[in-house]
């Protein structure tokens, strides 16, 4: 592991103007727990890292009228522990409170999760120079794929691996990014690309910007959302296949719902099609596994995945299923 | 000693290095003061310091520690080779096992997952500051009482797991210590008999 | 002077720890101390918390990882990329002009055969200037194509791994006639089992530290094995071996990868050597994930004829063993022996592909074969509608080799079966497989076990008694986490009537007294009777000493808490303190490991009864609880018993549902060598383990009637766990690790009617 140079800016600002000039070699870095990973694995060597978490008052959840903010620096411990957000966003509390382990959970943010790099094998191992690291193919479309994508693969078929994500893009929350021109506020529903735009990165920040904030809108009244994250072992791991989904109900009637699916493409993954087929039908398993069904026949699995379906078919069912209770 | 750090070339103009130029502090030594730190120099719009070598200050067990590190050390390196404080091991060596929680500021981190600099000003706990003396901890004297180990190298893991669990929760319930030990792993399998020494703990500790 | 030198891999030597222990040329007979009676053992038997404990809680126990000698210098080892190549050059001159670097070796000419494989190494004053010059050594390869799947292997014009081919017979055994007893059968069923590789992945990876004092030699090493490392180093290095000492005061776990002289411990001893330093070399994660051996696979078709009653008439087994370039596992000894059957048919392969060689992992072989044969027998019984433990006590053997061969000494497996099937509530099962109803199906299964564990006669220990009356004992063997030291501590302590704590135990130091590895559950059968031997012949000797201290009889003298007393006449008694002042120097006594009575057969038995729920919409299996019963004879401390069994069965269910080292067929190299990708239980998995002890003691065996623990425990405890899913779910799933993409195949083969 090659040494690298370490900044504490002081303001977010600083660090903005830092990254103004757009060196790749630049990194900044929230928790660090996914970065060291990169680095320790010599998929990035680093020139400079910018300790973000250096930065006073980045770290809040803050209500106000138009639902809550919540600074990227907050650790998603404390995300997962908050009683408002338990209260109002259950799809993120359950989502935040199963993120790897209490250890990562202590020191990860929400910022850091939500720019986190993919989990897939290939990409992990530094000698395996596939198309998301330059080189001229995906190694896991042919080779051992059980935990790859079965939407949207194509030049990569690694799965986004965030919990928080495909829960915030549910409750239609925005990401503020800063850079040295200013802000900008994107909806987390299109801060993803998928690798068809560009395969060597996950998100639209374009090197010389930060996630400053996340922010949720205000919970209707009856509105319901759940997580629900299918692991293979008990804890610490990636999800397999996992479901965000928030309703507008009336009575246990869907009025309408988001579910956003992660393990199962490259990108948190839109379940558009069952959304549509939900509308005006109960929140019920079976409506939902219906629903689920007939949207997943726009799958195509490889080789090891194929059980993914099936389970994202139950997921999805259950997650619904719990929005009524 | 080999590891006095090179001027690199900044990789940004604007950017500007600042090397400590005191040299490394010898294995084993905690002091309290190393003479000067260097004074921040100002900075302009788009400046920012940046180190090769960082000095950093922290409490390790209640003791003020004050170092230079690289920062590609991670807090586990400094503390099993500068500090020679072993009891943190390196298992896993990507956060993945908890064979080297340590508490920072109270809270269970992976020490090999967190770099040095990142501890710079916190309080860190690791097994060695567990006991008073030669009173152990109740959590210590409970993995022994109960047979909360086998081989032993994840057990300081599992201590300081177990004391960040109880620290904020004095009564957890069965599945909130499986929860809260669910980043450490113990490849003799020995759980069912951690738990029941941090149950057995909670119990002495809520009883004073 | 720098230099290169070629080391060739020393592990590969196929250790068969089931046939480890028990052979009777080893020692002389000896005489056998009288039993005592129930009731007489103040500390053996209960729960005794370990002497060592502080240590280990308070951070002091020092490992290999942790040692630091002035001077040191770290080594680390450059791997081959490739999984087959040949290595055309080894350019070590850049590393070894970088700063900081002390020496270099070149460690392979000619064919790599596995990713990982040794090329070169360095040694160098930190750990991270060893990396980065390894990075600067220039290998050329000629690579050439490589196979590492089992399937691939076998098929035409594969890659060839080894020159006779990739398919060599490694095992074959006959008895009765087969076809005969097929013949004879009413029905006839065959089944394929297959088990994954499973890697031991030990908290502390494998680690020595070497430091020259002129011609000796030490070496700190994170080891199973003291006394085997002296001598494999002693191989290698051709020196004397009474020129070298290894150490190991405390390791983190090795399950059977730990159980000889490894190549970087060569490595090590080589480069202290050179340099005059002393050379530390720690394997990471990675290597110890994909370098140091695994489980082999076994890939087994199990046929048998019963009658409708069955009663198995014909039994037999191919199978097709993977160990990667090495030859894998025998498993044929739970086929031949666990159940009464005339004729037997056994049949075994060695599959070889481009990876590192197996190593002898937690009951090897057995563990295996378990799978399968109580798979088979737990489908078998669904196929004659009878009980699975009816079916197996239809089948139960008194003798080995099925009840042809020689009688057991004790075999307390029905009382296992009694005891186990009441704790769980065995009744409960379904009565036909699948029966249940809802998404989550609730299933009971069973499994049994066999292993020698008997130990190793001619074991050595030494009792020391000082003057001031202190007591030592010292041992060559090692306390690989089960608690050796606490075990030897309580042999001493109760023959001579103190406390554990009393005892200074020495172990782990080669010098010591000769014990054999700690590996096959041999630790505790060997060395606790030669304490016990030892400590018999120091209590002997004190109590000769009371004796005419207190006028009686010597035969009248008992030695309890701390005192020589009187039988007849309790008011006569003496302090062991006061009474050891009288020896007129250190007093050692030795004690060796005797003999088993000729004649008959020693094993260890064992049953396990598990309860698990499967979602068969998720294909998630739950495991509820597991009740593991056996017969090991005299328990010597009920805590780290249960210990012993609780760890077994985590590892095993582990095994069951998660663990799997996954090769990628494109580049030959291992994808999951880390402990996310690799996966082991975790704290949220485990079931409720209730261990029960049939405490059958065995006069026979050894002095104190005790059998080894480590291996049996593990054995059926993959077994078991497939066979509850089958009770649960009506179909079984047949391979190992049960994934939720295998739960839900299986099922789908029940809906398909397969």
């Amino acid at each position: 592991m090659k040494n690298f140079q370490y900044g504490k800016p002081a303001s977010l600002e600083q660090a903005a103007a830092f990254l103004g000039p757009g060196d790749p070699n630049v990194f900044v870095m929230g928790g660090g727990t996914d970065l060291l990973g990169e680095i320790k694995e010599g998929l990035v060597e680093p020139a400079v890292v910018i300790d973000l978490k250096a930065v006073p008052g980045l770290a809040y959840i803050k209500k106000d009228k138009d639902g809550v903010a919540i600074g990227a620096l907050t650790t998603i411990a404390d995300l997962a522990e908050d009683p408002g957000i338990q209260k109002d966003y259950r799809v993120l509390h359950e989502a935040a409170a199963v993120v790897a382990s209490p250890q990562l959970r202590n020191v990860g943010t929400v910022g850091g999760n939500l720019c986190q790099r993919p989990r897939c094998w290939y990409y992990r191992d530094a000698r395996i120079v596939c198309n998301k690291k330059g080189g001229v193919k995906c190694y896991a479309e042919k080779g051992r794929n059980k935990y790859h994508a079965v939407f949207a693969g194509g030049l990569c078929w690694a799965v986004y691996p965030s919990d928080l994500a495909p829960a915030l893009i549910a409750l239609d929350a925005k990401a503020v990014i800063l850079s040295a021109k200013g802000e900008r506020t994107v909806p987390l529903a299109e801060f993803y690309m998928p690798p068809i735009v560009n395969v060597r990165k996950e998100n639209v920040l374009n090197g010389q910007e930060i996630v400053k904030e996340v922010r949720v809108p205000q919970a209707k009244a009856n509105e319901k959302s759940a997580y629900l994250k299918f692991i293979e072992r008990g804890s610490w791991d990636f999800a397999v296949v996992s479901a965000a989904v928030k309703a507008v109900l009336s009575g246990t009637t869907i009025e309408n719902i988001r579910i956003v699916c992660g393990g199962v493409a490259p990108v948190p993954w839109r379940m558009t099609k069952a959304e549509e087929a939900l509308k005006g039908r109960k929140a019920t398993e079976a409506a939902a596994r219906q629903a689920a069904k007939s949207a997943l026949k726009d799958a195509s699995p490889l080789a090891e995945n194929g059980y993914k379906i099936e389970l994202l078919e139950t997921i999805i069912a259950r997650a619904v299923g719990s929005l009524g209770k | 000693m080999d590891s006095v750090p090179k001027k690199r070339k900044s990789v940004s103009r604007r950017a500007f290095i600042q090397s400590v130029s005191g040299g490394a502090v010898g294995a084993g030594v905690v002091s309290r003061l190393l003479g000067k730190e260097p004074r921040p120099r100002p900075t302009g719009p788009g400046e920012l310091e940046v180190f090769e070598k960082k000095r950093i200050s922290f409490t390790v067990n209640g003791r003020k520690v004050i170092l230079d590190a690289e920062p590609r050390e991670t807090l586990l390196q400094v503390l099993r080779e500068r500090l020679r404080l072993t009891g943190a091991k390196r298992v896993c060596n990507r956060g993945e096992c908890g064979g080297c929680t340590v508490l920072l500021n109270g809270r269970t981190v992976y020490a090999c997952h967190l770099l040095a600099v990142q501890a710079d000003g916190a309080d860190v706990l690791t097994v060695e500051g567990l006991a008073s003396g030669d009173k152990l901890h109740p959590v210590q004297q409970a993995f022994i009482d109960k047979d909360g180990y086998q081989c032993g190298f994840c057990t300081p893991g599992f201590l300081l797991a177990s004391v960040g669990l109880l620290a904020k929760n004095k009564q957890p319930t069965f599945d909130e210590i499986r929860a809260g030990l669910a980043g450490n792993i113990c490849r003799c399998g020995n759980y069912q008999k951690i738990y029941a020494a941090v149950g057995a703990a909670a119990e002495v500790l809520r009883r004073g | 002077m720098k230099k290169e030198a070629i080391i060739e891999d020393p592990y590969l030597e196929y250790i068969d720890l089931a046939n480890i222990g028990g052979d009777q040329a080893a020692a002389p007979p000896l005489p056998q101390p009288a039993q005592p009676k129930p009731g007489e053992f103040k500390l053996i038997g209960k729960y005794t918390p370990r002497v060592d404990g502080r240590k280990i809680v308070t951070g002091e126990a020092l490992y290999t990882h942790d040692l630091v000698f002035e001077g040191m210098l770290i080594a680390k080892i450059l791997r081959s990329p490739h999984a087959s190549a040949d290595v055309v050059s080894v350019d070590l001159g850049p590393a070894l002009s970088y700063p900081g670097v002390k020496a270099a070796l070149k460690l392979k000419d000619g064919r790599v055969k596995w990713a990982g494989e040794p090329i070169a190494a360095v040694a160098a004053v930190d750990e991270r200037t060893a990396e980065e010059s390894l990075k600067l050594i220039k290998v050329e390869y000629k690579v050439l194509p490589h196979v590492v799947s089992v399937d691939k292997a076998m098929a035409q014009g594969a890659p060839l791994v080894q020159n006779e081919g990739n398919v060599a017979k490694s095992n074959e055994y006959t008895r009765g006639d087969a076809e005969k007893g097929f013949k004879e059968a009413d029905v006839i069923f065959e089944q394929t089992y297959k088990t994954s590789w499973e890697v031991h992945q030990p908290t502390e990876t494998h680690g020595s530290l070497a430091k020259w004092d002129g011609d000796n030699l030490t070496v700190w090493d994170s080891t199973q094995a003291i006394q085997s490392v002296r001598d494999g180093l002693a191989r290698s290095l051709a020196m004397p071996a009474s020129r070298i000492k290894v150490i190991k005061h405390y390791m983190g776990g090795g399950f059977g990868s730990k159980l000889g002289v490894n190549d970087h411990t060569i490595i090590a001893a080589r480069m202290a050597k050179e340099t005059g330093r002393p050379v530390k070399i720690l394997l990471t994660r990675q290597e110890n994930s994909d370098c140091v051996g695994y489980r082999p696979t076994a890939w087994m078709t199990v046929r048998a004829g019963a009658k409708k009653d069955g009663t198995l008439t014909a039994l037999t087994l191919k199978n097709y063993n993977c160990g990667g370039i090495g030859r894998g596992d025998r498993c044929s000894e739970p086929f031949t022996d666990v159940y009464k059957c005339a004729n037997v048919k056994v049949e075994e392969y060695a599959v070889f592909v481009n990876t590192c060689g197996s190593r002898a992992t937690r009951a090897p072989g057995h563990t295996q074969a378990t799978f399968g044969l109580e798979g088979f027998m737990e489908e078998l019984a669904a196929r004659l509608s009878l009980d699975p433990l009816e079916l197996r006590l239809k089948n139960y053997s008194t003798k080995d080799k099925g009840d042809t061969g020689t009688p057991y000494s004790t075999k307390g497996l029905e009382q296992c079966y009694k005891l186990g099937a009441e704790k769980i509530g065995w009744s409960r099962r379904n009565k036909k497989p699948g029966a249940g109803n809802g998404t989550v199906r609730t299933g009971l299964g069973m499994a049994s076990q066999i292993w020698p564990g008997a130990g190793v006669p001619g074991t050595l220990a030494d009792v020391k008694l000082y003057n001031d009356g202190s007591v030592e004992v010292d041992c060559g063997t090692q306390d690989i986490g089960t608690g050796t030291r606490t075990h030897i501590a309580i042999v001493a302590a109760e023959t001579l009537g103190l406390e554990p704590r009393d005892i200074s135990v020495h172990i782990g130091n080669s010098d010591l007294p000769w014990a054999p590895i700690s590996g096959g559950s041999l630790t505790v059968p060997s060395v606790a009777p030669a304490v016990r031997d030892a400590a018999l012949k120091a209590a002997e000797y004190l109590k000769g000493l009371a004796a005419k201290k207190l006028n009686v009889a010597p035969a009248e003298i008992v030695l309890e808490d701390k005192k020589a007393v009187s039988k007849t006449d309790p008011g006569k008694s003496i302090d062991l303190k006061e009474l050891a002042r009288t020896i007129p120097r250190p007093m050692p006594f030795h004690g060796e490991r005797a003999n088993m009575t000729p004649g008959f057969a020693y094993q260890t038995f064992g049953a396990h009864f598990a309860e698990v729920e499967v979602d068969t919409e998720t294909g998630k299996i739950k495991v509820k609880k597991v009740v593991a019963a056996h017969d090991i004879g005299r328990v010597l401390n009920r805590q780290t018993a249960e210990s012993q069994v609780i760890g077994a069965i985590t590892q095993g269910m582990s095994a069951a549902l998660f663990e799997e080292k996954i090769m990628d067929p494109e580049t030959g190299t291992m994808l999951n060598p880390n402990l996310h990708d690799y996966k082991v239980a975790t704290a949220m998995d485990i079931p409720e383990i209730v261990p029960i002890f049939a405490d059958v003691i065995d006069d026979r065996l050894n002095n104190l009637g005790t059998k080894g623990l480590g291996e049996p425990p593990r054995i059926p405890a993959s077994a078991v766990i497939a066979n509850a899913v089958f009770n649960a779910i009506g179909v079984h799933v047949r391979e190992i690790p049960m994934t939720p993409a295998r739960v839900l195949a299986a099922l789908k083969r029940k809906e398909a009617g397969k």
